[in-house]
């Protein structure tokens, strides 16, 4: 009994655990799910759903419906035709434009489950097959091939009778690309695709959609493979090598052909020297001292009277002593008419002394004379040297003249004179008629050296009284613009040396070669407030004009004007009144004549006196004791 | 002096062009009186329906703008209708096309007259309306869409005259005013609830889904009148 109880109570404990011991529950179904209802021509529509937990127990699944404004329930016709767990709606069971009101239920033995209701109106679900019949072609347009795709519509979807409209859209690629590129067709059944590349393949495919619903799925995949016409492209480029290529070497001849201009053009050449006498072989060559010595010009550097102040020179310097002093004054000749002088310390202040009275001339001259003497060593190669020049001179005259004339170191403020003053006009006094040689010293000095030159040929050593001066304006050229004195006349003679570059405007050359032939001692009257010198002519009526070739008549230019910017005394022309000595008679120191050699001295930096003196043009012989005016070297625009 | 006159022939140039130059617009004239510019069939289709295409997307938006703010109802319409209920309508295709063509412009004209009136009063309700939120493209869209209504109804009219004059449409046309099939007040068949308020989401619920039908018949229209390429 105790058995039998123990078995019946294993028993039931067995039956009782087994379910549990086996893990199932039997549930009610869980609630299913509507998932998508899906219309592909607007005609018929299909809804799917999705289970929930069977719950252990065979369930079913029913799906119930109500059309819009009724309350009658339908159940769903077809679960088959869709698939599991669909419901098919057909032609008859569909009305468009009818809200429906879709539940799906789920039944097991132990319960039922509903979904959530789902309203569909089924304008609004269509998707629509994929278009169908899609063929794609590769056409050309003007050489370039396009893709041509063409496809139908999908077949259930009836848009002959308008009732569906779609439009489409088609996405292309390349066969190793991994993006599609898309395009939109609208309503056309056909669309064309270009830039292709040359030896392609492309992928197209096709979908629809209707105006309101969804995007149909992607058609199959076309294939297409675009021919090779890469041979077109490289035709062009072959054509372009070729042409630059071309270009390339016409324009490489054409570098070559100008390259010389064009060097020249980019590179100028650098300029050599440009160095008179310099010789660019002899300086490859090495030989420096060739070189430098083609480098000497025989005239520079200019050692003689290129320099202005080596010709300027000549002072006029008055003397203010008791009696008259000899001036010298000098002038300067413009260009080529200017003796080159000793460079004589200037004096500006050669206004002292004055010669102020004929009668005075005597003396002054005598006075000169001694003067002279006292430079005698200075002058004395200024004495050969006007000797040279000269035939018949005395010695002492010339000493004398040089003495001071052209002493000008020795003299104290005695105006310096230049030699080549002096040095034409022992040429003149020796030959009157020498003018050429005389003008060309005229021309080649700067005659502004006024000194008395004494007469040449006269023997005035003896004299060196007025004799002598007698001489100056007895001169055989006593035309000479500048009466000359001695010392004129070593300038003269020194005057050979190139005065040339003096600058001084040259005399007029008749005016001094005559100017050169005359000496003529003027006595320096005074000089007043002008810086006017005024000359008084030795002697009136002892001068002899002998040949004044270019010398007017009449012409005095004893007086000077002005001075000029270039410190150039300009002479005044004024018509001698008074004879003209012609003499080199000795009483030129009656001193009648009118000496008018007005000098001005120079009263500007330069030491130099421009002093131009105008030799009376009848040969003034009188002549100033103490002043000299060369008028040989009077120059109208006299530079110092 | 010069700079006057050359304003001046500039001024007097562009007068001309513009009194030469002027673009005059040609009525459009179903009849083709003299100085009409008579349109063909097909660009009356073609007009009609992408006005009506227009229309129906305007509403669209509109109906989904209100979605928006409304707690997603269950039941659509719940127990009501649209208050064109009346107005026998095709649901599917066979019966559209069983309908015929004059029936099937009848029913167009019809739905569009039904919906004139509501619409022009829906923009003056929905600015009135407190509860919804309507923004400034909402009120836009809704005066937009009743002056749609009556241009297509307009251009309806005018290409089923024209269809008559080319035999296309026959007489037989039983055209039902639309009084006789719609309630009188339409607009108040929208109005729920003791407060009388308007229910804007179910008007246009209904009138989305009418402008849907009449661009659907129309398109049918065109295919079976004109069947053609895009057809």
């Amino acid at each position: 009994m105790m058995k039998k109880a123990v078995e019946l109570v294993l028993l039931l404990l067995l039956l009782f655990f087994t379910p549990h011991i086996m893990g199932k529950r039997y549930s009610p179904p869980g609630k299913p799910t509507l998932t998508r209802c899906r219309s592909p021509e607007k005609e018929t529509f299909t809804c799917w759903w999705e289970p929930g937990s069977d719950g252990g127990l065979p369930t079913t699944h029913a799906l119930y419906y109500r059309k819009e404004s009724s309350e009658r329930v339908y159940e769903c016709p077809d679960y088959h035709t869709a698939g599991e767990n669909s419901c098919f709606f057909n032609k008859n069971d569909t009305s468009i434009w009818v809200n429906y009101n879709i539940t799906v239920v789920a039944t097991n033995t132990l319960g039922s489950a509903f979904s959530d209701p789902v309203d569909v109106d089924v304008v609004y679900i269509v998707k629509p097959n994929p278009p169908e019949k899609q063929t794609v072609t590769i056409m050309e347009d003007k050489g370039w091939p396009f893709l041509r795709v063409s496809w139908e519509p999908p077949q259930k979807a009836d848009t002959r009778s308008g009732w569906i409209t779609l439009i489409y859209e088609l996405r292309v690629k390349l066969e190793e690309e991994n993006e599609w590129e898309m395009h939109l067709a609208g309503h056309q059944k056909t669309f064309n695709i270009f830039s292709l590349r040359s030896g392609g393949k492309y992928l197209v495919e096709v979908r629809c959609k209707p105006d309101h619903g969804f995007w149909s799925e992607w058609s199959s995949t076309s294939y297409i493979k675009v021919p090779d016409y890469f041979h077109r492209e490289k035709s062009v480029w072959i054509l372009l090598t070729i042409f630059s290529a071309f270009i390339f070497l016409i324009l490489t001849w054409l570098l070559h052909m100008n390259s010389r201009s064009l060097k020249n053009c980019i590179l100028p050449p650098v300029p050599g020297p440009k160095i008179k006498g310099f010789d660019n072989q002899l300086l490859k060559n090495g030989k420096s001292d060739e070189i430098f010595s083609a480098l000497m010009v025989s005239n520079f550097p200019p050692t003689t009277s290129s320099n202005y102040e080596d010709l300027l020179v000549e002072y006029l310097e008055v003397y203010v002593p008791v009696e008259q002093e000899l001036m010298q004054e000098e002038s300067k000749d413009l260009h080529g008419g200017c003796l080159k002088c000793e460079r004589s310390t200037s004096d500006s202040d050669s206004g002292r002394g004055s010669c102020d009275s004929h009668t005075l001339l005597m003396d002054k001259c005598g006075e000169t004379k001694e003067e002279g003497r006292h430079t005698d060593r200075a002058s004395s190669r200024m004495l050969t040297e006007a000797q040279r020049h000269q035939k018949g001179w005395e010695k002492d005259t010339l000493t004398y003249a040089h003495g001071d004339m052209v002493s000008p170191d020795m003299s104290n403020g005695r105006v310096k004179t230049w030699p080549s003053v002096f040095s034409p006009l022992p040429q003149y006094s020796s030959n009157p008629l020498d003018k050429q040689s005389s003008l060309e010293m005229a021309k080649q000095h700067c005659l502004s050296t006024s000194s008395c030159l004494t007469q040449p040929g006269h023997s005035t050593k003896e004299a060196l009284g007025p004799s002598n001066w007698d001489f100056c304006l007895g001169n055989k050229q006593p035309h000479l613009l500048h009466p000359q004195t001695q010392v004129g006349r070593q300038l003269q003679a020194h005057s050979e040396v190139n005065i040339s570059n003096i600058g001084r405007k040259q005399a007029p050359a008749g005016l001094q070669s005559p100017a050169l032939r005359s000496t003529e001692y003027v006595e320096v009257q005074r000089v007043n407030e002008e810086d006017l010198v005024l000359l008084q002519p030795v002697v009136s009526g002892c001068g002899r004009i002998e040949g004044y070739p270019q010398m007017p008549k009449g012409k005095d230019y004893s007086k000077v004007k002005g001075v000029d910017s270039d410190n150039m005394l300009l002479l005044q022309r004024e018509v001698m009144e008074e004879d003209w000595c012609p003499g080199v008679d000795q009483e030129i120191n009656g001193g009648t004549g009118n000496c008018y050699t007005s000098s001005t001295v120079n009263t500007t930096q330069k030491p130099t006196a421009c002093i131009h003196t105008a030799m009376p043009v009848q040969g003034d012989m009188a002549l100033a004791m103490n002043g000299y005016v060369d008028t040989a070297t009077m120059c109208t625009l006299p530079t110092c | 002096m010069p700079k006057s006159v050359y304003i001046s022939f500039a001024v007097l140039t562009l007068v001309y062009m513009e009194l030469s130059m002027r673009v005059v617009t040609a009525p459009i004239c179903a009849y083709g009186q003299a100085g009409c510019h008579a349109p063909s069939l097909a660009d009356l289709f073609e007009r009609v329906i992408q006005q009506s295409s227009r229309m129906h997307g305007i509403s669209s938006d509109l109906h989904s703008e209100l979605e928006q703010y409304f707690f997603p109802r269950k039941n659509v319409l719940g127990k009501h209708k649209c208050h064109t209920y009346g107005i026998l309508t095709p649901d599917d295709k066979e019966n559209a096309q069983r309908l015929g063509r004059e029936q099937l412009t009848d029913v167009i004209l019809s739905l569009l007259a039904a919906w004139s009136d509501p619409l022009s009063q829906l923009h003056r309700s929905m600015s009135q309306d407190q509860n919804q939120n309507f923004n400034d493209h909402s009120y836009s869209k809704a005066l937009e869409i009743s002056d749609m209504v009556h241009e297509l109804r307009e251009g309806v009219a005018i290409m089923a005259e024209k269809m008559k004059l080319l035999g296309v449409l026959g007489n037989t046309m039983g055209y039902i005013s639309p009084e006789s099939l719609v309630p009188s007040s339409a607009f108040t068949f929208y109005k729920q609830g003791e407060l009388n308020s308007v229910d804007h989401h179910d008007l246009l619920y209904c009138f989305r889904r009418d402008s849907n039908k009449v661009k659907n018949y129309l398109q049918i229209l065109k295919c079976t009148i004109l069947p053609g390429l895009d057809c």
